[in-house]
């Protein structure tokens, strides 16, 4: 009798919200098609893999494919350095955009308004190959646009190429360039959000442009802002190939300061094109990802439970 | 609790679905291609043509098309001609096997990989593939499944003549496990040992009356051009030949002879006068490795390529070189038997000035150090996934057999792209222009060449061309691995990181950009080598080479 009962109510419940469920159908079918239909493919990261034999026919090596990235001696900094760069961008990316969000929010002229997020929404959309050619024609030796500057000065040039210690802050500059306009766009769509009811009260108890900010703008953002940090935090392991491959290229030279993950096993695994190397060595950045989301989400929900993400 | 649990796979499998995104799609096809062959074998019937055509019993009733994966560029400004040539070949193929040929390039930007995943995908995109045991993984791609192992009455009945014109000890080179999987391009001349071709002219007024005979002309080569032609950068190099120039250096130093097919370094072999000892170079000649780093960096500093080299993506040096803009190229044989032709149109330097000679300063000379090339420089294999695998191994004998269509794949169409003069050889027909109509090399047939085909080109400058190959021929050793195919299951962990630790410091190396003393780096080197596992590699090697030539 029971059971029936809440047969009957898990139908009816599919009924009465038939409408939002069929528009979740297309992410949940993009979801099961990308991400969960290809999972099996993760053992290919503990086979011998050939071609012929497909990814379950194929010699089973246990851990074989690990090993390299273990021999290399290089994991501790490999993986120090994606980690780092990736919360430099996290951190400073996200707090940046909030503060453009804020700041766009303020603005009185309308057009001013639209122009200023146009031109920073745009570097989003140039291709990291050409954002890698337009940084080394402004910072190459001989006839790159600041040292043109530099020389016309009666200054010394600067060889940036051969100094590893500036690129953290090129990278995250460049970084920041490129996606500031975007992240902002999130925020700026949350602060749009907030009940102007509140914000007319507040001026009406004569709350000041700042004290508006602090006290209403920001905590009204922070829950979005930790699920972002939550949602950005499972990929810290991954680094981003496109900016570091195209801007720092493969100069040997700056690989102390700039070397990920990714770069390494391009350079090392280009040559002898092996997929299931590649692979074990996506698992490990997944499997160390899901391990900081957990960990991360479990802090979260013991500060504040309405924050996490479950 | 239970939604707890599923939320934590939910995240689980979401973090994890990346990973596998990046490699699941490309392995899922096991095709299982070879058995595909015994379709048309039993079909008798079809459309025999005259009594001697050795694939009168041979279906051919369905019309195929084969696709020849190569590496190079697809014409652009040609195309127009390159797609009257594919037409008029397409027609004879038609008429003779009833198939059609079409080429699948791989760009040259990253062609290993994309080579190697075209190979992956095992879907039938290609049929006929080039592929090279030195430069192009034929040996992994045959052990990962990627070819078709041909059987000795499979050669012998679709490609007979390519099967009569191989000789038994050359099949054999294309054996692995006791299987054919290459058909060699072993009847053709050429040299592709590295070095660097300058400017024999500029070399005398340097006071180098024979021209450059050793790294140290080089030296003086580049500080006259240096002073003499201040707006000229001796060679505009774009940092990816550091393993030529060191292997260069190794060959001009010692009588190391390198096995092909390990690693890009090429940084395992034995000597000249020891064959079968394996030793890896940059281990054990730490002096000469000391004395290399030094003369680089004095090149760097007197400024022989730009200051950002490592970061230079933008070079066009060889372009650059016949017209004047630079003052050396380093490449091979074959590229400089090109330069050095004042009958080519592109090699303006001649043109501009009268005196213009192109030398060749050929890495080994010091040494007397060449070893001519393995006939799998250039092979073509089958791809396992091929559904028409014996119509192709058809196109390819004609292709590399049959005159009319050997010339029109190669050359293009006569009096059009090319002619022949009174003595035989080939020139340029009237009304010709080079952009448009010059479509000799845009079909990269390396892999299956044939010189009883081949017309010597009279734009060639065939004086200096044969006085250098005489000279090969008189200090040459055959290259003596052929039969050795490497077996790296066990080390290939280590080599991936060796591979990085050697483009890591090579590059610094060879281009002078290093830190701290020329000891100190190579020091440094050798040990992170060491760790990497390279004495295992070795011990490993030694050990197979016991197994095969003991």
């Amino acid at each position: 009798m029971k059971k029936r009962k809440s047969e009957l109510t898990f139908f009816q419940k599919v009924v009465r919200s038939r409408t939002l469920l069929l528009m979740c159908l297309p992410a949940v079918i993009f979801f099961f098609a990308f991400n969960y239909m290809p999972l099996p493919g993760i053992w290919v990261a503990f086979v011998r893999y050939n071609y012929r034999k497909g990814i379950f026919g194929s010699d089973f090596i246990g851990l074989d494919n690990f090993k390299f990235l273990m021999t290399s001696g290089k994991l501790l900094e490999l993986t120090r350095n994606t980690v780092l760069y990736n919360l430099v961008f996290i951190l400073l990316g996200n707090f940046l955009a909030v503060f453009v969000a804020i700041l766009l929010n303020e603005m009185r002229s309308k057009y001013f308004k639209k122009v200023s997020q146009t031109i920073m929404f745009l570097p989003y959309f140039i291709s990291q190959v050409l954002v890698g050619i337009l940084v080394f024609n402004l910072l190459n030796y001989d006839t790159g646009f600041v040292n043109g500057i530099l020389t016309s000065l009666g200054l010394e040039r600067w060889q940036p190429y051969a100094d590893p210690k500036v690129w953290p802050v090129i990278l995250v500059i460049v970084y920041l360039w490129q996606q500031t306009g975007y992240n902002s766009v999130v925020y700026f769509a949350a602060i749009m959000g907030i009940d102007g009811e509140i914000i007319e009260a507040a001026k009406v108890d004569g709350a000041n442009g700042f004290q508006k900010i602090r006290y209403i703008i920001l905590p009204s953002l922070k829950g979005t802002i930790v699920i972002l940090l939550l949602f950005a935090l499972g990929g810290i392991v991954k680094g981003n190939f496109g900016l570091f491959y195209n801007v720092v290229g493969s100069n040997p030279m700056l690989y102390s300061t700039t070397d990920i993950i990714e770069t390494y096993v391009y350079r090392a695994t280009v040559v002898d094109f092996n997929f299931s190397r590649a692979s074990a060595v996506g698992l490990y950045q997944s499997v160390i990802g899901f391990i900081i989301v957990m960990t991360v989400n479990y802090i979260v929900k013991k500060i504040e439970p309405d924050y996490s993400l479950f | 609790m239970k939604k707890k649990l599923l939320a934590v796979l939910l995240t689980a499998a979401m973090v994890m679905g990346l990973a596998a995104c990046g490699s699941g799609s490309s392995g899922s096809n096991s095709a299982p291609a070879a058995d595909s062959g015994s379709k048309t074998e039993e079909a008798g019937s079809g459309n025999a043509a005259s009594s001697d055509d050795p694939w009168a019993d041979v279906d051919t009733s369905e019309h195929v098309v084969i696709s020849y994966m190569t590496t190079g560029d697809a014409p652009t400004q040609t195309k127009e001609r390159y797609e009257e040539m594919m037409a008029q070949l397409n027609e004879k193929l038609t008429e003779k096997v009833n198939a059609e040929l079409e080429i699948y390039f791989i760009p040259w930007t990253d062609y290993l990989s994309n080579y190697n995943l075209t190979l992956a995908r095992m879907d039938g995109t290609v049929d006929l593939v080039g592929t090279a045991s030195d430069w192009l993984d034929a040996w992994p791609n045959a052990k990962n499944g990627a070819f078709l192992e041909l059987s000795e009455e499979m050669l012998q009945k679709y490609a007979p003549k390519t099967w009569a014109s191989v000789p038994a000890e050359n099949w054999d080179l294309c054996k692995y496990n006791g299987d054919i999987y290459l058909m060699p391009e072993d009847n053709y001349a050429q040299w592709t040992n590295h070095g660097f071709a300058y400017r024999l002219d500029w070399a005398k007024e340097a006071g180098l009356n024979d021209g450059v005979k050793s790294w140290e002309d080089m030296t003086t080569y580049f500080h006259y051009i240096r002073e003499a032609y201040p707006d000229i950068i001796p060679w505009d190099s774009d940092a990816t030949q550091y393993g030529q120039m060191s292997g260069g250096w190794i060959s001009s130093h010692s009588d190391y002879v390198s096995i092909d097919g390990i690693n890009a370094g090429a940084m395992w072999g034995g000597k000249r006068s020891d064959l079968y000892t394996v030793y890896c170079p940059y281990m054990t000649d730490t002096d000469s490795l000391v004395e290399y780093a030094k003369m680089m960096k004095e090149w760097d500093e007197m400024g022989v390529w730009r200051t950002d080299v490592l970061n230079n993506t933008s070079s066009t040096n060889r372009d650059d070189f016949r017209v004047g803009k630079v003052a050396a190229e380093q490449h091979h044989t074959q590229t400089w038997t090109d330069l050095c032709s004042p009958q080519r149109p592109s090699n303006t330097i001649f043109q501009d000035d009268d005196d213009a000679e192109v030398g060749f300063f050929y890495f080994g000379e010091e040494t007397g150090n060449v070893t001519a090339l393995s006939i799998t420089h250039g092979a073509m294999a089958v791809s396992a996934g091929s559904a028409h695998p014996e119509r192709a191994l058809m196109v390819y004998d004609l292709i590399r057999n049959d005159p009319e269509l050997y010339m029109l794949f190669n050359y293009g169409i006569q009096g059009v792209s090319w002619d022949v003069n009174d003595e035989g050889m080939k020139i340029t027909p009237e009304g010709y222009n080079a952009d448009t109509d010059n479509i000799a090399g845009t079909v990269n047939f390396w892999w299956g060449r044939n010189d009883d085909l081949e017309i010597k080109d009279a734009t060639l400058n065939w004086d200096a061309i044969d006085k250098l190959y005489a000279e090969y021929d008189k200090i040459k050793i055959e290259y003596p691995y052929g039969q050795f195919v490497p077996d790296v299951t066990e080390i290939d962990a280590y080599i991936s990181n060796i591979n990085e630790i050697f483009e890591n410091y090579m590059k610094q190396i060879s281009y002078g950009k290093y830190n701290g003393t020329a000891e100190e780096i190579v020091a440094e080197f050798q040990s992170a080598l060491e760790a990497a596992g390279v004495n295992e590699v070795t011990a490993e090697l030694q050990r197979q080479f016991d197994e095969l030539y003991k």
